[in-house]
């Protein structure tokens, strides 16, 4: 019998290095759901909000002026916040390929949609390591080419995977970055909701 | 019978004309822009000269990329579908050059009186009461032009995109002179006939209709002639952008008052906009998902012709901005986000992402058919598609964290209950996005340049080709 595609954090490197392999790889023996979130997922996740975490209780935030220093089980609460943030952003865009699937003749496995989105954000996730400095504007420097770099593994990853043509894969891809972009506005809009309602840190007084 | 046929046929010499225009206002509205924002970075930029400073240039830049570049590349477009959809050649063309020599002299000597300082100080209506007079002249001529196009239509249905342009047409007149009612006082001086919070309604009535029914509306138009052409087949549901097109003519109207939110107006007003603002995300959506579909089935077309990518990209930004704007219409989240670098982020999202992108995407199906010629470089086009992408996205991300930065930090109490940072500490805190921002819009820039090269190369020595209406058409007509 086949071996699938060996689940563990070590993929992580290889789609930095090879996407092309792992993408083949992993449209040749789409895994179940749950050992890609088990066995992969659900590590890459933990990674932003733990290197918030220990970045913020060890400098504060830094917004360009005096750092703003948070009392530590504030900062527990917003790093666990974060995480259930990023868990909620993987699974519903696992979930909107699905749904978009059809559209596009792709292939409709929640297995091969959540390795995709999952393997997709490795960028990202290992660029959060930026968070171990909360500087604004250095967040953003690193996190930029870190979104690039996911957008080209989507654009690349996203038809092979998922077995469909590269231009409809391309639309599909684009559907879905629609989607990141309306969802990632969302959280700003909530996040300023809760603020306004006196939920969240205080900063100042 | 047969010498009258060959004689007939669309007048499209002036979208050629029109199309020339938006690509030279492009250029120069988005340069004067990185301009501004570089002066954000080294303020020594202005050399300390009144016509180069940011209060100028900043009128400057946005005059010249809504009225020279948006409203020529909608008129040339209009004029170029109306026909098409109509299946008769342009009414009163002289007229149809009256507008295009009138809305050009406005849109340079505006852009002219604005470098001299010469301002009515009301947001996208900077222009003196000269200019709002020769704006209305030119405008009802282009109404005159269009209607009476359609007047004398040989298709039953008036075909979807008209309606949008219709729309533009009729509410951009009525607010136009609505809010540029004054009381001169000399040639280049006038005083609003509104005073105080009235005049700040009035405004922000025109100012957010200016952006529903010329940014949002008037390149609607444009998008449902030109994706169902590139794509090759019908819109996915006539029947929804039917019905998206009088949800958001009737919900838009009332959107204003969310830009006068916490100010001096009456709080029923705000609400008003609030409800409204929300509500309008239905049809704008509408339309997004139509538009998606249509492209959907049309996939084969992508890697041949570079123009439909551009179309693609437009709608996920329509989609975003029509998405943020209502959010950022919400009482609590305006609180924040309110006179920050988010609002300018907003803004660009849907300036850039979606009504230049879909007008690069027209141009580039629009000029080679005009031309009669492909393309002269698809590659190039490429190149540019991948330049606005990255511009974009720059830009949005850099205003997104700049502008939840400045309104925290806005926010934030010392002990005292005080103010804890000052503008100059909360500037400081800026200037990195401002660099960020200016790399963004230079990217952009570079990808409109690139364009501008491409179509020129495309056109350059040819006449604009003569195409005759359908002959079932001009049958008819003979037969009449």
């Amino acid at each position: 019998m086949p071996v699938s595609v060996p689940l563990s954090p070590l993929l992580a490197a290889r789609v930095l290095r090879s996407p092309g392999v792992v993408f083949t790889e992993l449209a040749e023996r789409p895994p179940s759901a749950a050992r890609v979130f088990f066995g992969f997922a659900l590590w890459l996740l933990i990674l932003p909000p733990l290197f918030a975490f220990i970045g913020t209780a060890t400098f504060g935030w830094r917004l360009g002026v005096a750092p703003i220093v948070l009392p530590v089980p504030v900062i527990a609460a917003i790093s666990a916040a974060y995480f259930v943030l990023l868990l909620f952003g993987l699974l519903s865009t696992a979930m909107i390929a699905r749904w978009m699937a059809k559209t596009y003749g792709a292939s409709e496995s929640f297995g091969a949609s959540l390795a995709l989105v999952a393997l997709v954000g490795v960028p990202l996730a290992l660029g959060s390591v930026a968070h171990l400095y909360p500087h604004a504007f250095l967040n953003v420097l690193v996190l930029v080419p870190a979104l690039i770099w996911s957008m080209y593994l989507l654009y690349r990853g996203l038809p092979v995977v998922l077995g469909t043509d590269p231009r409809r894969g391309m639309l599909m891809a684009s559907s879905l970055i629609a989607y990141l972009l309306v969802a990632w506005v969302s959280l700003l809009g909530v996040t300023v909701v809760l603020w306004g309602r006196g939920i969240g840190p205080r900063i100042g007084a | 019978m047969s010498a009258k046929v060959a004689a007939v046929h669309y007048e499209d010499r002036i979208v050629t004309a029109f199309t020339a225009a938006a690509v030279l206002w492009t250029v120069f509205g988005m340069l004067a822009g990185v301009y501004v924002a570089a002066e954000l970075v080294w303020p020594e930029l202005g050399f300390e000269q009144p016509w180069l400073s940011f209060g100028r240039l900043r009128t400057v830049h946005t005059h010249s990329v809504i009225f020279g570049f948006g409203v020529s590349a909608l008129i040339g477009t209009a004029f170029y579908s109306v026909q098409r959809t109509s299946h008769v050649p342009l009414f009163a063309p002289r007229l149809a050059w009256f507008v295009f020599y009138a809305w050009q002299a406005t849109c340079v000597l505006g852009a002219l009186s604005l470098f001299a300082g010469i301002n009515a100080s009301k947001e996208y209506a900077e222009l003196e009461w000269p200019f709002d007079v020769a704006i209305a002249a030119a405008w009802i001529s282009f109404a005159v032009v269009f209607f009476g196009t359609l007047a004398r239509r040989r298709v039953g249905p008036i075909y979807i995109s008209n309606w949008f342009y219709g729309a533009l047409i009729i509410v951009v007149a009525m607010l136009h002179v609505v809010n540029s009612l004054a009381l001169p006082a000399t040639l280049t001086k006038s005083y609003s006939l509104y005073a105080g919070a009235q005049d700040a309604i009035v405004q922000w009535w025109y100012g957010h209709n200016a952006v529903g029914f010329l940014l949002t509306g008037g390149f609607l138009g444009m998008l449902y002639y030109f994706l169902p052409k590139q794509a090759e087949q019908p819109i996915w549901s006539y029947r929804l952008s039917i019905v998206a097109f009088w949800a958001f003519v009737y919900t838009y109207i009332w959107a204003g008052p969310h830009h006068l939110h916490y100010n001096a107006i009456p709080e029923w007003v705000q609400s008003l906009g609030v409800v409204m603002s929300l509500i309008l995300l239905a049809p704008s959506w509408a339309t997004m998902i139509n538009g998606v579909m249509t492209v959907s089935g049309a996939w084969r077309k992508l890697k041949v012709d570079p123009a439909l990518k551009f179309v693609v990209l437009s709608l996920a930004f329509y989609g975003l901005a029509t998405f943020e704007g209502p959010m950022m219409a919400i009482r609590s989240v305006n609180m924040l986000s309110h006179f920050t670098e988010w609002t300018i982020g907003h803004v660009h999202s849907g300036a850039l992402g979606w009504n230049a992108l879909i007008t690069f995407g027209t141009f580039y199906y629009l000029v080679p058919r005009l031309a009669g010629r492909p393309l002269w470089s698809a590659g190039l086009a490429n190149v540019h598609f991948w330049l606005a992408l990255a511009g974009v996205m720059l830009y949005v991300i850099a205003m997104w964290g700049a502008g939840v930065s400045q309104g925290l930090l806005w926010l934030s109490l010392d002990e005292l209950g005080e103010v804890r940072y000052g503008f100059v500490d909360v500037m400081e805190a800026m200037a990195p996005y401002y660099a960020l921002r200016l790399v963004a819009g230079g990217l952009f820039l570079a990808g409109a340049v690139l364009m501008a090269v491409n179509l020129w190369r495309t056109m350059a020595g040819i006449e604009t080709v003569r195409v005759a209406p359908p002959a079932g058409a001009l049958a008819a007509e003979s037969g009449a």
